[in-house]
């Protein structure tokens, strides 16, 4: 009967290549499986019964249905490219060298010491852990009980999967590749549409693939193959293999996730945005388990699973299987088994002879088939032993089985209409949720809407093409005129060949929620979360009725299966708790994604140096020579330069030095450029800023802030004066983009009057800042057109002409408060300037500095870096520019803002300077409230920046400190990263509070 | 994933192609001393956060930079009208935003 693999293969049947073995482990013992077989199919020709544990109870359980409804198959899975923590078994295709792991049970999922817990049934319900651990407090327990819980366990290592990222547009996305997807695109052919099918399995053809039909001489395996092949040849449309439709979203929007393999084997994902104008849901369904007491056993199947694990992998998944059914379809079931050779025990069915509609042919194969019988319960613990059955008149007797087919009526996958918020209908003559309204453009055919034989799927499927081409031609002529103003084809249904399957009808249902209530505590409802009958049980006492509270509560249907199997027995039977019926208790709302995508597939290859561009300064390569040590600042810029085997704080010292005592030279490239040009440009910029441009002279530059309407400091920079009608602002180089925008969209929708421009040009000049003593002499070096000197080029000025042989710009400003130039130059010529900069010779020897001296000669001077020294409250009147608002009778952006009671507060976190009486400050140390010793204790501000001061050799910093401006002198303690530092506050200005220096 | 065609360069843009600036009509008050807190707080702040139609600034932020307004469905995201900066979707009057004094603002909101 079966082959040597376990003694579960069947000799024939399947679309598996016997011809070759693939060896793979789980747990670690080797294994072998065949291509065409996925890891659940491979696992179960091998016999494996027991797979993992349960969440709670840590049961045994094995595999339940073996697609992506099974709630048990989670493993951890490893191959040559990558590593699933939890991935259902069903889905993944089995490879050689492929590793297995279950992700419960210790030491094994076999032998688990975590099964006591059984013996506490009782006792852990539903909210046991929410009424349990309540004193003193439940977040003292929470981090054991999590580490408890949950699936799988992450890895540091990275993946080498290829993920790719696919954008897509059709008329019609069909979801589901089963016959009634397939048959509909077919009847769409030479209507012009452009039409994609997407199935998640490797094949497409879904039940034609394991299901016994016939068409005409062939078998529907036949047929599906030759559907494929004839619509794989038509250029209309694109067949999605392995690919599945996890979301929806508005305006037909939909994310498929396919797993694709390319010519060298590499094992991979595929990312798709689909956006369509018509949808077929063609998505089919699965089968509902019958509940009865310990039917969780490993073993017991949905009967759909068995009839595709004999039909499609040619795997028997018992010995001698039983099945228990309330309906027609597992008759099937056990016709297929038999044909398979499999010892069918008997036929279970919960409803009278008269309505089974397929037991005289069980009479004819010889099964025997037992009428408004019930199961009470089963045996065997790591398998199924056997079953009870309690038939027509109360008696009880056993039947022997090791597997059990289950099928208490169906549920169609109508997931993604639940996504866009269509609320399933219960319809009692089924005994089914369907989705009778559908977003428009949507069309069910098949399993998805409810059909139950060949002959409906089929008439679905012809009316729903019949729609879409009648509406879809339409629009789709529309379109094509537009690009070309030709006629679209004539459709012409006539020609398509009409189809004739023969394929047993499913029959009907009588539904059967539970037989009894006799032990809720060891009927299963929902397998993953192990949540029992005795469950909703419990939430309906305790009156968690509506469904939302009862999934929450129980955490019914709350899985990564999201309760495929398990919602609409839990629905049902808190509707008989609550003598409601099915309809009136509702369902829970589905939400994207269908199953569970990892975030390096919706990350793509937006990893590491793919995350986004890096900007790399014209100069980059002769500051490498120099040693830099380069980090991403946004731009890639020096951090520091390395000389000879000095570390960085040698380095960085030696470079604070150069810039205080002689001249350094810092690339300062990537500082934002904006020009703003226009008759209107000083009028437009006097909005902007907190100090008035619309007195800037020509030739001027000048510091200011710029604030968001609600007062708060946005970005801080100077503007220069390049001439009337012409400025230049530069704003922070993070934000460059950012402000160029801002006063971009105001330009556009504020004061669409106003005649100006705004361009950021910052890559279009390398900017090179000279700051030390010596600066001007450096500067001379360049032999610039124009004087220098100290009177003619005074501090805050600006001047254009040729420097260095090219047309520059020098702008006189200051950040480290020393003498300091800026020279911009055009961008290729960037990397001259600093060589020329650079070079030693006439008593000068220009120092290369990097960002982080620059950052800290800043903080010596007591310059802000906006976003380190301001939050997202801080107002221009909490950095010391009170006077600079209240010379500004004219209005400018956030100007109203800082009247509000919020911002003259006395109580605001005002910007002051800290000096370290001892120890050392560190950004983010917390100033603690006036009065207090010890911590904890409140706080009453932070430090924003931190570091030695070279010049004064103490610590130092700033921050942000309430009613901070009038408590300077004071002594305040700092509590950060352990140590308690005593520091005076004072002005933020440490260096030269004069401006001596950068005058000179 | 909404698609919008940009009423300046007649492009088709896809959200992620696009800006989202909130709605749009909010009228900035102009004489900023007789404006009082409560006006200017609500201009900062206040927003009509309807279920339903709502007139809204989106830019051609990677295509040709332009701001534009679009009357939208905030439940069901179906578009009704994207029309230029300057223009008032046809019968906005009657939904919402628009100024008591009838004026048509030009309508930026500084957040």
């Amino acid at each position: 009967m079966t082959d040597r693999a376990g003694g579960y293969r069947l000799p024939r049947s399947g679309h598996i290549d016997r011809t070759r073995d693939l060896t793979f482990t789980f747990n670690g013992s080797k294994l072998r499986g065949h291509p065409g077989d996925t890891l659940a199919t491979a696992l179960l020709a091998n016999g494996i019964s027991v797979i993992g544990r349960s969440l709670k109870y840590h049961r045994p359980r094995g595999i339940f249905g073996i697609g992506l409804e099974d709630p048990n198959s989670l493993l951890a899975v490893r191959d040559a490219y990558g590593y699933d923590p939890a991935i259902t078994a069903g889905q993944v295709r089995l490879v050689a060298g492929l590793e297995a792991r279950s992700i419960s049970g210790a030491p094994s999922a076999a032998f688990d010491v975590g099964a006591i817990a059984q013996l506490a049934s009782g006792v852990i319900g539903a909210g046991f852990y929410y009424k349990t651990f309540m004193w003193p407090t439940w977040r003292l327990f929470e981090p054991i009980i999590r580490r408890a819980t949950g699936f799988g366990r992450l890895q540091s290592r990275p993946n080498h999967r290829t993920v790719q990222h696919r954008h897509a547009t059709c008329d019609v996305l069909v979801v589901g590749g089963g016959p009634a997807g397939l048959l509909t695109a077919r009847s769409l052919k030479n209507t012009g549409l452009s039409i994609v099918v997407a199935d998640d399995q490797p094949a497409l053809g879904g039940s034609l693939r394991w299901e016994t039909a016939s068409v005409g001489e062939g078998t529907g395996s036949d047929f599906s193959r030759e559907l494929v092949s004839e619509l794989e040849a038509d250029s209309a449309y694109t067949l999605l293999s392995s690919a599945l439709v996890a979301s929806a979203y508005e305006n037909n929007v939909f994310t498929v996730v396919q797993s694709i393999t390319d010519a060298g084997g590499r094992r991979g994902e595929r990312h798709w945005v689909i956006r369509t104008r018509m949808v077929v849901l063609a998505s089919g369904m699965i089968d509902r388990p019958l509940l009865f007491e310990g039917n969780d056993r490993p073993g017991i199947m949905l009967s759909s699973a068995v009839r595709r694990l004999i039909g499609e992998f040619g795997v028997a998944p018992a010995k001698r299987l039983g099945i228990y059914t309330n309906n027609d379809s597992a008759y099937l079931t056990a016709f297929g088994a038999k044909a398979a050779g499999i010892d069918v025990a008997a036929i279970i069915d919960t409803r009278a002879a008269q309505v089974a509609i397929h037991a005289d042919e069980a009479q004819r194969l010889g099964v025997s088939c037992y009428f408004e019988s019930n199961l009470a319960e089963t045996f065997g613990y790591r398998r199924l032993r056997g079953v009870t059955v309690v038939g027509r008149d109360a008696n009880k007797w056993r039947l022997d089985c090791d597997g059990l087919a289950i099928s208490g009526g169906w549920t169609p996958l109508i997931h993604l209409a639940s996504q866009r918020g269509m609320k399933p209908t219960y319809d009692p003559v089924s005994s089914m949720f369907l989705c009778p309204q559908l977003p428009s453009g949507w069309f069910a055919v098949g399993g998805a809407a409810g059909a139950l034989d060949i002959e409906t799927l089929l008439s679905q499927a012809e009316s729903v093409a019949r729609a879409i081409s009648s509406s879809g031609a339409a629009a789709g002529a529309a379109k094509r005129q537009l690009c070309d103003g030709a006629e679209p084809n004539k459709r012409d249904l006539a020609r398509a060949t009409p189809c004739r399957i023969r394929a047993a009808s499913f029959g009907s249902v009588e539904p059967a929620w539970l037989p009894d209530f006799r032990s809720p505590g060891k009927i299963y409802v929902d397998l993953q979360n192990d949540v029992k009958v005795s469950d909703i049980k419990l939430a309906a006492l305790e009156n968690y009725c509506s469904v939302e509270h009862l999934k929450r509560y129980t955490t019914l249907g709350m899985g990564t299966d999201q309760g495929r199997t398990s919602n609409i027995n839990g629905l049902a039977i808190m509707g008989l708790l609550t003598g409601r019926e099915v309809s009136a208790v509702g369902t829970t709302t589905f939400r994207p994604p269908y199953s569970g995508v990892s975030f390096a597939t919706i990350a793509n290859g937006r990893r590491g140096d793919l995350h986004s561009p890096r900007c790399y300064l014209p100069a980059d390569a002769v500051h490498r020579r120099f040693g830099a040590v380069m980090k991403d600042f946004g731009w890639e810029r020096p951090d520091w330069y390395r000389f000879s085997d000095a570390v960085r704080e040698q380095a960085v010292g030696a470079e604070l030095r150069a810039v205080r005592e002689h001249v350094g030279v810092f690339d300062a490239s990537p500082l934002g450029k904006i020009e703003i040009t226009g008759p209107d440009a000083r009028q437009f910029l006097a909005k902007f800023y907190v100090s008035n441009i619309g007195t800037l002279q020509p030739g001027r530059i000048r510091y200011s802030v710029m604030l968001r309407e609600d007062g708060v400091i946005f970005d801080d920079g100077v503007v220069t004066c390049i001439a009337e009608g012409h400025f230049l602002a530069n704003p922070t180089s993070r934000n460059a983009k950012g402000v160029a925008a801002w006063l971009e969209r105001w330009r556009q929708t504020e004061w669409p009057s106003l005649r100006v421009a705004v361009i950021l040009v910052t890559s279009n000049w390398a900017t090179v800042a000279i700051a030390g003593p010596r600066a001007r002499d450096l500067l001379q070096r360049l032999q610039p057109d124009f004087e220098c000197d100290k009177l003619s080029f005074g501090h805050m000025q600006f001047r254009e002409g040729r420097i260095g042989g090219v047309a520059g710009r020098v702008a006189r400003v200051s950040f480290t408060g020393e003498l300091q130039y800026e020279i911009s130059v055009p961008a290729r010529y960037g990397a001259a300037l600093i060589e020329r900069l650079l070079a030693p010779g006439a008593g000068l020897t220009p120092h290369p500095v990097g960002m982080e001296a620059w950052l800290r000669l800043r903080v010596e001077k007591g310059y802000i870096h906006v976003g380190s020294d301001t939050n997202g409250r801080t107002t221009p009147l909490d950095i010391g520019m009170a006077s600079t608002v209240a010379k500004r009778h004219d209005d400018f952006i956030g100007k109203r803002s800082l009247s509000l009671p919020f911002a003259t507060s006395p109580d605001r976190e005002q910007l002051i300077g800290l000096t370290a009486l001892d120890g050392m400050l560190q950004a983010g140390g917390r100033i603690m409230a006036a009065g207090h010793t010890r911590v904890p204790c409140p706080t009453d501000g932070y430090v924003t920046s931190a570091c030695i001061s070279p010049s004064l050799g103490r610590s130092i910093g700033l921050g942000l400190l309430e009613r901070g401006h009038a408590r300077e002198g004071e002594s305040v303690l700092v509590y950060s990263a352990g140590n308690t530092v005593r520091c005076r506050v004072g002005r933020a200005a440490f260096y030269d509070p004069g401006d001596e220096r950068l005058r000179a | 994933m909404i698609i919008l065609q940009c009423p300046y360069c007649r492009e088709q843009r896809t959200e992620t192609e696009l800006t989202y600036g909130g709605e749009a009509h909010i009228v900035r008050p102009h004489d900023l001393e007789s404006v009082s807190h409560e006006q200017w707080t609500d201009y900062l702040f206040m927003r009509s956060n309807v279920k339903g139609l709502l007139t809204e600034q989106w830019c051609c932020a990677f295509g040709c930079g332009q701001w534009f307004k679009v009357l939208r469905n905030t439940v069901t995201h179906e578009v009704f009208q994207v029309v230029r900066f300057d223009t008032i979707p046809e019968g906005v009057q009657a939904i919402k935003g628009v100024a008591e004094d009838g004026r048509v603002p030009a309508g930026q909101v500084g957040l």
